[in-house]
């Protein structure tokens, strides 16, 4: 069958009503529930899987990819909006997106978020089509040393979201790695940090942990001084991104979308850590670094980018190897097996029509989640109008109400609040929250590769140096502390010059 | 909604079944899943959802509560009131592995009242394709000379104890030491692994399997149902000679808590005999490799009994046993 042959005959799997339909459904159903906070994309995913059985295998996977698309993108708004993140993908979001509501120009961010969300979507599944054999090969070159490496390197964020110091954002990702190891041993089994608490023993609960950290503190600043608060809205400002911004914005999204598409294309990291990387690049190489933190627009654009640029790409291991990435695509992938379709090289060779129509699915996709979040973005901006005192109760409602839908355990609602106590008195003293959530995000990751490559080469490290992409990694990471600490010297050199300070 | 229709829809065909039994269910019942949605507990228990909400005539509420390798979800069911309206959904690993297993886990097998089990998988073990293993006997030679490692879903899986078990079964001494067990995070990531030549082999569902064996990912060895697993080029391990390896198998059922009265239990045994019988919930799960066979609750009680004393036999053996 030639190329043209395979569009066609994707195009008579999809190229019927009902596919699209689906497809839209998908999306807008996705939207909304990234849009509720607690309401993750995973979990939207997971509720329509049971709805696609009785349908045909085309549209169904396709109802389930645009739930996808459209929670990763949903996940933004109410992270420029009310600091909560709907996803947590979007984490990295928040930085940026939230000073620029409280600066009142929440129109533009979310403006500024979608075009980056559907770029890096574009771009992403554009890579998928045309680069997923080659990608998927080189993801399968990614073992525990290799794992490890990139994990260590992605650490080296925590510097770039700080904030003003250092030592204060050490000490915040400390507290992460920490709390992360709550839980069981991955190696032994064994309890750890649980007080025999049968609750502790799967963890603590990352959308818990999440949304305490972030929301709860405003909630809590508010409750404790509402003076400055009273009858305050923030306006929605400016309404829409400029072209001009969009064109300054270019370089950093499609960078984003490429960190994006290369860490989705290797299973088991996720869109979270890639919106983080994407981030503290962005930061890296922006002529504007110093107002990044402070409401900088190429901030939500390089998070977004990241985030979306995952979600196309997660599906190369997918359709190429047979292989889940997150726990999203392992949902999807059941949903395959349902339907009596083996994800893997085979499939390229005997559904060759569904790849192919998933691939139109999956262009159009991208268009259908401009459209349908150009609408949500003007629904939904008007929450930055609604008074403080007003907003905040529901806030709060909507933070309880996520947090125990997610593992429907009360627990993770204890949690939520012990964390945002933890997160106020962070914010009181000006210790940065992003730190602790990377640390919370990487440091299983990072434990638990180093772990299992140990136990690989029984023992010997020198396991962490087995090929050119532990190299590479390794690399990336000296230059980084590098920079890092002569970025620090300089920066106490220029305090101490300066009479009377230091 | 649809949950409701289904109840209607269910109320009127089984009007005669339910008028009989009067009191229970009155309302709907929380369903516990103790593992993460799109796992194979989690599609069983969705599928199954189905027919079994249609012939219950009450909605049933699924909630997956997960965390631990299904502890988190399995102790809230244990500490929920025993009059029916909590039920959870049981697994090899939640419920016969771990328990063998785990000295500190906050429950036993005697804190549940099983109702039924439903769905056995096949459990088979494999190697990567382009591995110059290509039978059991290439993989025990191999495995006493040393170096070769098999991966897992985490300590106090399936897959865990399956890899010792076979390896124990075909006589390599000290299996815990000359093969070295490599947990990763999940089945999926497990079977990465081996595809990836971070270990050597792995034992799981043929269900977990399946799509690799016919992509030619990965080489199936040996399956351990009695008989061959459609789509699998592999001798059975009574063929092996190994006929004690029919013991691990992976399985779904349904629990209560442990003093969930007897008229419940039995209840719970008829609604299952009918809803399992449903033609697409059959198709649908044998397309994902499982066998269907619906047990009595006695019968479940013996079957989860009989594997859990032969896991706990290998744990007390070889030293298995977590302390900590």
């Amino acid at each position: 069958m030639s190329f043209l042959d395979s569009i066609a005959a994707g195009l008579s799997l999809v190229g019927n009503f009902e596919a699209f339909a689906a497809l839209f459904v998908g999306v807008l159903i996705g939207t909304i529930a990234g849009a509720i906070p607690g309401m993750s994309a995973t979990m939207a995913v997971a509720l329509t899987l049971p709805f696609t059985f009785a349908m045909e295998a085309v549209p169904a996977i396709l109802l389930l990819l645009g739930v996808y698309k459209g929670g990763i993108f949903g996940g933004c708004i109410p992270a420029i909006l009310i600091k909560t993140p709907g996803t947590p993908a979007s984490s990295a979001t928040v930085l940026d997106g939230y000073p620029m509501a409280e600066k009142g120009q929440a129109g533009k961010a979310l403006g500024m978020a979608l075009w980056a969300s559907c770029t890096a979507d574009l771009i992403s599944n554009l890579s998928l089509i045309l680069f997923a054999g080659w990608l998927a090969s080189f993801a399968l070159n990614f073992g525990p040393p290799e794992f490890f490496t990139l994990i260590l390197f992605s650490l080296t964020i925590i510097a770039g979201v700080s904030g003003n110091s250092l030592l204060k954002g050490a000490l915040s990702a400390m507290l992460g790695l920490l709390l992360a190891t709550v839980g069981l041993d991955l190696v032994y089994g064994t309890n750890r940090l649980t007080f025999g608490d049968p609750n502790l023993m799967g963890g603590l609960n990352f959308i818990a942990v999440l949304i305490g950290l972030f929301a709860m503190p405003e909630v809590m600043s508010m409750v404790w001084d509402p003076k400055p608060h009273e009858g305050k809205a923030r306006g929605l400002g400016s309404d829409s991104v400029t072209f001009g911004e969009y064109k300054r914005c270019f370089r950093t999204i499609v960078r984003g979308s490429f960190i994006g598409v290369f860490l989705g294309s290797i299973p088991g990291i996720g869109a979270a850590p890639a919106a983080f990387l994407s981030y503290s690049e962005a930061r890296r190489k922006s002529p504007n670094k110093a107002n990044f933190g402070k409401g900088e627009v190429e901030g939500v654009a390089a998070s977004e980018a990241g985030n979306n640029g995952v979600a196309g790409a997660t599906l190369i291991p997918l359709l190429a190897l047979g292989v889940p990435g997150d726990v999203i695509t392992a949902i999807i992938i059941g949903a395959f097996m349902i339907h009596g379709l083996q994800p893997g090289p085979m499939m390229f060779v005997l559904n060759k029509d569904l790849i192919y129509g998933l691939f139109i699915g999956l262009i159009v996709s991208s268009f259908f989640l401009f459209f349908i979040g150009s609408l949500a973005i003007r629904l939904f901006k008007y929450v930055a109008d609604i008074p403080r005192g007003v907003l905040f109760p529901g806030v709060l409602v909507l933070c309880i109400y996520g947090v125990f839908a997610v593992n429907n355990n009360i627990f993770d609602v204890g949690v939520m609040f012990v964390m945002g106590w933890v997160g106020y008195v962070m914010l009181r003293n000006d210790i940065p929250a992003a730190p602790f959530l990377i640390a919370f995000i990487l440091g299983p990751l990072l434990e638990n590769n180093f772990r299992q490559a140990m136990l690989m080469s029984g023992n010997s490290p020198e396991i962490l140096f087995r090929g050119p992409i532990t190299w590479f990694f390794w690399f990336l990471t000296l230059l980084t502390v590098a920079a890092i600490i002569r970025a620090g010297i300089r920066a106490t050199r220029s305090m101490r010059s300066k009479p009377g300070a230091g | 909604m649809k949950f409701a229709k289904f109840g209607a829809v269910g109320a009127l065909v089984f009007g005669l079944a339910t008028a009989a039994a009067a009191e229970y269910p009155e309302r709907p019942v929380n369903m516990i899943i103790p593992f993460g949605a799109g796992g194979a507990t989690d599609i069983s228990a969705r599928t199954i959802a189905e027919p079994l909400g249609k012939v219950v005539g009450k909605p049933l509420i699924m909630a997956n509560v997960t965390g631990a390798g299904g502890a988190t979800g399995s102790v809230a069911a244990m500490n929920a009131k025993p009059d029916g309206y909590t039920m959870l959904f049981t697994r090899v690993g939640s419920h016969s592995v771990n328990p063998a297993m785990k000295a500190t886990l906050p429950y036993t097998l005697d804190d549940f009242r099983y109702v039924t089990v439903y769905e056995i998988n096949p459990f088979a073990c494999a190697v990567a394709a382009d591995s110059d293993i290509n039978s059991m006997d290439d993989l025990v030679a191999r495995a006493r000379e040393g170096g070769v490692s098999f991966s897992s879903s985490g300590v106090g899986s399936g897959l865990h104890l399956g890899g010792v078990m076979v390896m124990d079964a075909f006589g390599v001494e000290d299996p815990l030491n000359q093969v070295t067990h490599i947990p990763m995070d999940g089945g999926g990531a497990a079977a990465t692994a081996v595809l990836a030549g971070t270990a050597t082999f792995l034992c799981t569902n043929s269900s977990a399997l399946a799509s690799f064996v016919s992509n030619g990912q990965l080489k199936p060895l040996m399956v351990t149902t009695s008989e061959p697993v459609v789509g699998f080029d592999a001798p059975t391990a009574a063929d092996l000679g190994k006929p004690e390896l029919e013991q691990l198998v992976g399985w779904t059922g349904i629990a209560g808590p442990k003093d969930l009265p007897d008229e419940v239990a039995a209840k719970w045994g008829e609604w299952m005999q009918a809803a399992a019988g449903d033609e697409e919930f059959v198709s649908r799960m044998e397309a994902v490799g499982s066998i269907i066979d619906v047990m009595s609750p006695e019968e479940a009680n013996d079957f989860i009994r009989t594997q859990y004393n032969t896991f706990k036999d290998l744990v007390d053996r070889l030293g298995m046993r977590i302390e900590g």
